[in-house]
């Protein structure tokens, strides 16, 4: 009878799950009668959180890892920035890219607020529109910072290096590292190290991506190309117009594909900051994966990398909804398991409907049941799964389905889904362990993202899938 | 083989769904409803535009279409509210049948009572305009495709233009007027003069108030204006200056139910001109526009001045008219302001008054420089006179906020700070820690009283700009 229970139990909860379960989402109080749209979050020492706003001001949080959340008390650090958009601390110093420049700014005489504005670096053009944004990163693996420039408007790039990935030294000089870029909306690392962007559908942009500044690499938007005599580079390729993402990558090797498509749309709309799980564990079992805040969907999604061929790829998941506003920077403090996020609706719209917000999430410590990766193989793809599958709905083909599609690459704005495929899955075998299942496909399509549906999986446990939805970009398809 | 056959059902399925019969509220949920949206009322709050109760949905339906497919850039009027967005472009996106049904989801919904919209008209208009590049303009789009006449409040609107030259609005009744017009539409439209600079028109109609109740009315003007109903002098917009809200009066009057003599006396001096008058009955929460949308479209952002508080510097960074991309504003205690230009590393504007607007960035997406909100800037130098190798290093604050910029000329540093004197003076400090002398150009020498300060290396020189 017990058991019975438990079982009934399990069954409801398997058809009733909610985030809550998982993940606790908790705004966190802002000064009261203060326009915070937060542009930039930092981690500071002793537990204190420094932000930027989109209107110019830095202010640090005390208080927003404790219990009590009515216990937290904000103080104004600085004022009269340019729409600050990435920063971090180091040694005392908040370092952050504004508008025109990359910046430290330091509290010499110690009274909490900041009196010294230095100039890193501000080598690259701004001319007063507002669609010039410059995203900044912390230090990479050498120390150098790297920064994302938008173009002029959609269509332009009538400022110095936009569309152009910079590094700084940590000496102040600057290095444009990659072109091709359209409208970053964040940037930052994965587990490795490496570099990724998101980049907004648009203009020789199909959907959204997350996509890998690979040093000396193209992303697929010419309209900043001319920008390479500046500094006797090569010249970046000219893809063409009409064209596919894999035609121009095969005909132009420095075209470095989009590692992940967010289907636009499915997988959000304005993929924003990025940060990858280094707190093994602490924010749930996803360890070395990546985070991708959104925008216009007021969302974080998952994405599991891997390279084959030398190539970024991946899957892209749903993990967290219903923030407040639309997120722009997310910062997972990755020895305590705590992710901040913050955001604005301004000029975008967002499905939270309040015009900023900041919160922070923890995981509950209860796992949900869900495919932890999913990789690539010659013949379909391997999937692990965060609890052992229940053996019959797992090892039957009919429990998933798939769809594959890719973009036309194009100057025109965004694309439909095209080139349809249904890949048909021939067989699913359940490993010994139960933790993962190999896809046997017939009909992958390189190039295409593969919308892979596990409708009918359940958990030895009884439980769905809270996410059953994956879409893949197979850039490429190992050779073994 | 069995399981295998089973999915390749499932696929052909979910294959043979067409685009086509998706539904509107479907498609409209996924690429309208996160600004539009889902309720149509314009996302977060309104601060999109609205397509329930739209004018722009109604008249030619090309209209619609025609933005779905190229997208909508800049302002644009919906029920006297502007908004300055941009939408992309869809058409590269959706298929005819899409925008077709997500248009007549629109045109049927929340009350809207839009044309239905045939298949063939999106693709009549898609090839129309197929070599189009860039996004609509409204402006653009009004002229190919007017929105229906809607009536207002007023009847038996005349306007009178007059030619001259005034600093406040002038007795016009004792001026020959240049002639006189009726005006069908009910509205106040400045163009209807044909002139640019100095002149008035006088605007005499009846308002026909719905019910007997307490009416407030906001009008705004560049230059100056006067709102008089029966014969009571309402709101005064006094002498010249922009149209943003700022000197924008209000006037509330109980009224009965029926006409009443409403007159509008309103002169433009030179530069930008614009009328916008607005009312609503007490209780409403909307706002009924009896001015051309167009001009009202300028008062869209709202005020957020910045002021000095705590006897410290107020700092504005960001994109100011009249100097550099990397302008660096500051608004001394006492009403006297400077911006640096970090691209010339040179002061470039100094002005009296108040500081800087920043609802212009501060809202919607900010694009456009702003002025300085003095009514007398003083441009200083407007070129780079330093060596192509100096950089700009960066600021700091002294503890009432007074700058000190640094500028790197090969290994030398320049150091530029400013305060306030006691005279209505900004007094500036250089210095130079090494090699060769440079002169500094005041650009001004009348708040200067010289052209230039040549700087040596360990001696510092002080500029002392007379400001008042």
């Amino acid at each position: 009878m017990r058991s019975l229970l438990f079982l009934a139990a399990t069954i409801a909860s398997g058809f009733s799950q909610t985030q809550s379960d998982y993940y606790l989402r908790e705004p966190i109080p802002l000064p009261p009668g203060e326009i915070m749209e937060i542009s930039s979050i930092a981690l500071m020492p002793d537990e204190k959180v420094a932000v930027a706003t989109r209107r110019g001001d830095v202010w640090i949080c005390s208080g927003a890892y404790g219990d009590d959340l009515s216990k937290v008390t904000w103080k104004k650090f600085a004022h009269g920035l340019h729409e600050p958009l990435g920063m971090f601390e180091k040694n005392g110093s908040l370092y952050m890219t504004q508008r025109p420049e990359f910046s430290r700014i330091q509290d010499t005489d110690k009274d909490g607020t900041a009196d010294v504005f230095e100039t890193i670096n501000s080598d690259w053009g701004i001319n007063g529109d507002y669609h010039e944004y410059a995203f900044g990163t912390s230090p990479d693996k050498n120390g150098d910072l790297w920064i994302a420039l938008c173009l002029t408007g959609s269509f332009h790039a009538h400022s110095d290096w936009r569309g152009w990935a910079l590094r700084i030294t940590p000496d102040g000089k600057m290095i444009p590292t990659c072109s091709g870029l359209r409208s970053p909306g964040g940037i930052g690392f994965n587990a490795e190290g490496d570099v990724f962007y998101t980049d907004n559908q648009g203009v020789w942009n199909g959907s959204s991506s997350l996509k890998w500044l690979k040093p000396g690499s193209f992303q697929g938007n010419p309209t900043g190309n001319k920008f390479h005599k500046l500094a006797n580079l090569p010249a970046p390729p000219e893809p063409e117009n009409k064209s596919r993402v894999l035609a121009e990558h095969l005909k132009h090797p420095t075209y470095i594909p989009p590692a992940v498509v967010f289907p636009h749309g499915k997988v959000g709309q304005s993929p924003t900051g990025i940060e990858p799980d280094l707190s093994k564990g602490k924010f749930g079992p996803w360890i070395n994966q990546v985070y991708v805040g959104e925008q216009t969907h007021s969302q974080v999604q998952r994405v599991y990398l891997e390279q084959v061929n030398g190539i970024y790829q991946g899957a892209v998941f749903h993990l967290l909804d219903g923030f407040e506003a639309g997120l722009i920077p997310i910062k997972l403090d990755q020895e305590k398991g705590i992710l901040f996020a913050g955001g604005s609706n301004r000029g975008w719209a967002s499905r939270g409907n309040k015009p900023f917000n900041f919160e922070r999430v923890k995981w509950t410590g209860k796992t949900p049941f869900e495919i932890l990766t999913m990789q690539a193989t010659p013949d379909g793809f391997n999937l692990t799964f965060t609890e052992p599958v229940d053996e019959s709905s797992a090892s039957n083909p009919a429990s998933y389905s798939m769809e594959a599609w890719t973009y036309i690459l194009q100057k025109d704005y965004g694309s439909p889904e095209v080139d349809k495929a249904t890949p048909v899955i021939k067989s699913a075998t359940v490993s010994a362990d139960k933790k993962s299942v190999r896809l046997s496909i017939e009909g992958l399509v390189r190039g295409h993202v593969h919308h892979l549906k596990s409708n009918g999986v359940k958990s030895k446990a009884g439980q769905s899938l809270w996410h059953k939805e994956a879409f893949y970009t197979l850039n490429e398809i190992p050779a073994k | 083989m069995r399981s295998a056959f089973s999915s390749l059902t499932l696929f052909a399925c979910l294959a043979a769904i067409p685009l086509s019969a998706q539904d509107g509220e479907q498609l409209y949920t996924l690429y309208c409803s996160a600004c539009h949206g889902a309720d149509g009322k314009g996302a977060t709050g309104g601060a999109f535009p609205p397509l329930a109760g739209s004018p722009w949905i109604h008249g030619n339906p090309k209209r619609a279409a025609a933005i779905v497919l190229h997208g909508l850039n800049g302002p644009i009027d919906v029920n006297g509210k502007s908004y300055n967005l941009e939408m992309p472009p869809q058409g590269a996106v959706l298929s005819d049948d899409q925008i077709m049904t997500i248009l007549n989801f629109v045109n049927t919904s929340w009350g809207n009572k839009g044309e239905k919209v045939q298949r063939d008209l999106i693709r009549v208009t898609r090839s129309e305009y197929q070599s189009r590049t860039g996004p609509w303009t409204a402006p653009e789009l009004l002229k190919l495709y007017p929105l229906p006449v809607q009536e207002t409040a007023l009847s038996d609107l005349t306007s009178k233009v007059y030619k001259g030259q005034w600093n406040q609005v002038p007795d016009f009744d004792k001026i020959q007027a240049e002639n006189i017009e009726e005006e069908h539409h009910g509205l106040l439209k400045v163009s209807i003069s044909g002139m640019k600079d100095h002149f008035g028109i006088v605007w005499e109609g009846k308002f026909n108030a719905p019910e007997e109740a307490e009416y407030t009315f906001v009008i705004d003007a560049d230059d100056g204006a006067r709102l008089t109903i029966n014969g009571q002098a309402l709101a005064l917009v006094k002498n010249t200056g922009p149209m943003n809200g700022s000197r924008a009066a209000t006037g509330k009057i109980k009224l009965t139910k029926g006409a009443h003599p409403l007159r509008v006396d309103y002169f433009q001096a030179n530069g930008n001109m614009g009328i916008s008058l607005r009312w609503q009955k007490a209780g409403d929460k909307d706002w009924n526009w009896l001015s051309d949308k167009s001009s009202a479209a300028k008062d869209g952002a709202p005020s957020i001045p910045l002021i000095p508080v705590d006897g410290k510097t107020v700092i504005y960074r960001n994109f100011i008219e009249g100097t550099t991309p990397r302008g660096i504003g500051f608004g001394f205690p006492g009403g006297l302001n400077l911006v640096y230009s970090a691209d010339h590393l040179a002061p470039e504007l100094v002005w009296t008054g108040d500081f800087m607007d920043a609802g212009r960035h501060w809202t919607n997406r900010g694009q456009g420089n702003q002025p300085p909100s003095g009514s007398e800037v003083i441009k200083l130098t407007n070129t780079r006179f330093l060596p192509a190798e100096a950089r700009f290093k960066g600021y700091s604050l002294d503890s009432r906020g007074n700058p000190t910029f640094k500028v790197s000329i090969g290994k030398a540093t320049l150091t530029d700070s400013w305060k306030t004197g006691n005279d209505g003076s900004l007094v500036r400090t250089l210095t130079l820690d090494g090699g060769a002398p440079i002169n500094v150009p005041h650009g001004n020498t009348e708040v200067t009283g010289s052209e230039s300060t040549t700087l040596t290396p360990g001696k510092a020189a002080t500029v002392t700009y007379k400001l008042k």
